[in-house]
């Protein structure tokens, strides 16, 4: 994300209504990758201990 | 030449982000890795299988965001890329470039520590050389950018051969090749007829520096490297008589089409069907050559 200039204009309310709605989009999307990630690695180890163990 | 300002308070939203990995590109990267995957000898199970395509993709989606970051200013001038998010104003370059060297350095550790480090070192080779070498060093210095742009494009099915077998041989070798010389007569065949494109954006396009006339005769020669690649795995006893014939029939229209183009003399790009053709056909000609590849596997099992 880019760094705000001091000098810039503060956002409009409906430009911050926005800015917010993209970042909670972008949340909840980052947090099913999250969820994704977390079962994948869970699967990975399960398939690599039953693989040394046989 | 302008580049549309991006608001200081401007947040990429994710379909810009996803459109940085270039995901049309992309599944051909994930349909040539499967196609390396499947023909490999052995068995991988499919958990670590899945994870190795998503790594390939996702040092794919890197590369492309790379290569984006770097040609901001080239995507501006030519309507094709004009309006992608860098270009477009609906993104900083410092979050594109955080973004590839991110999914850059995830996807090659992930296929580290999942699969296995030859193809963790292939696939971060590849986006090493699609990104610097490629993007940043070649493209705008040599007509042959898109012969050097091949290669990269050309690694998917080497790295998924990997992740199954743990080496590489003659197999994946002939896959690369394959990818690497159909590239050339692919993307010269478009250049032709958007020419105008290219040069506005003052990259050197074989086209634009050697000529047209030029651009045809090598489109020919490449086409029967192209055959005698895609021909030889059957030739050498590798893959059975589904892909052999696939590959013949399909490597002959190829470059019958290509010398067609060959012959044609005409300069302007609405009169261009021969071209237009080929590039039509060689899309059809990688999916059918890669997916025979796979029935083969399939009917040999």
């Amino acid at each position: 994300m880019s760094k705000i200039d001091p000098d810039t204009k503060p956002m409009s309310p409906e430009e911050q209504k926005a800015y917010q709605a993209r970042q909670k989009h972008r949340a909840a999307i980052m947090a099913g990758l999250l969820f994704f990630l977390v079962v994948l690695f869970y699967l990975i180890t399960f398939v690599k201990i039953n693989g040394s163990a046989s | 030449m302008t580049i549309a300002s991006t608001s200081p308070y401007k947040l990429a939203s994710a379909q810009d982000l996803f459109a940085l990995t270039k995901p049309r590109v992309m599944s051909l990267v994930i349909f040539t890795a499967i196609c390396g995957l499947l023909s490999a000898p052995g068995s991988i199970h499919p958990v670590i299988g899945f994870t190795a395509i998503l790594a390939i993709s996702l040092g794919a989606g890197a590369s492309a965001a790379l290569n984006q970051w770097y040609e901001h200013d080239v995507d501006a001038v030519m309507k094709r890329t004009a309006n992608r998010p860098l270009p477009a104003g609906r993104m900083d370059r410092e979050t594109a470039l955080h973004f590839g060297i991110g999914l850059a350095v995830f996807s090659v550790v992930l296929m580290g520590l999942a699969v296995n480090w030859l193809s963790a070192g292939v696939l971060a080779f590849s986006i090493f050389f699609y990104a610097v070498v490629y993007t940043i060093w070649l493209k705008r210095s040599t007509p042959q950018n898109i012969v050097i742009g091949g290669a990269a494009g050309a690694f998917p099915p080497v790295i998924g051969w990997a992740a199954v077998t743990g080496d590489i041989t003659l197999m994946p070798i002939l896959l690369f090749a394959i990818i690497f010389f159909w590239t050339p007569p692919h993307f010269w065949a478009l250049a032709l007829f958007v020419n105008s494109d290219y040069s506005k954006a003052g990259i050197p396009m074989m086209p634009v520096v050697a000529g047209r006339q030029s651009t045809r005769r090598q489109i020919a020669v490449y086409s029967l490297i192209l055959a005698a690649c895609a021909i030889a795995p059957f030739m050498f006893g590798m893959t059975g008589v589904v892909y052999g014939t696939v590959a013949i029939v399909l490597s002959t229209a190829f470059a019958f089409l290509s010398f067609r183009v060959a012959l044609s003399k005409t300069e302007d790009p609405k009169k261009m069907k021969a071209e237009k053709h080929l590039f039509s056909f060689s899309i059809i000609y990688l999916f059918a050559l890669f997916g025979a590849l796979i029935a083969d596997r399939i009917i040999l099992l």
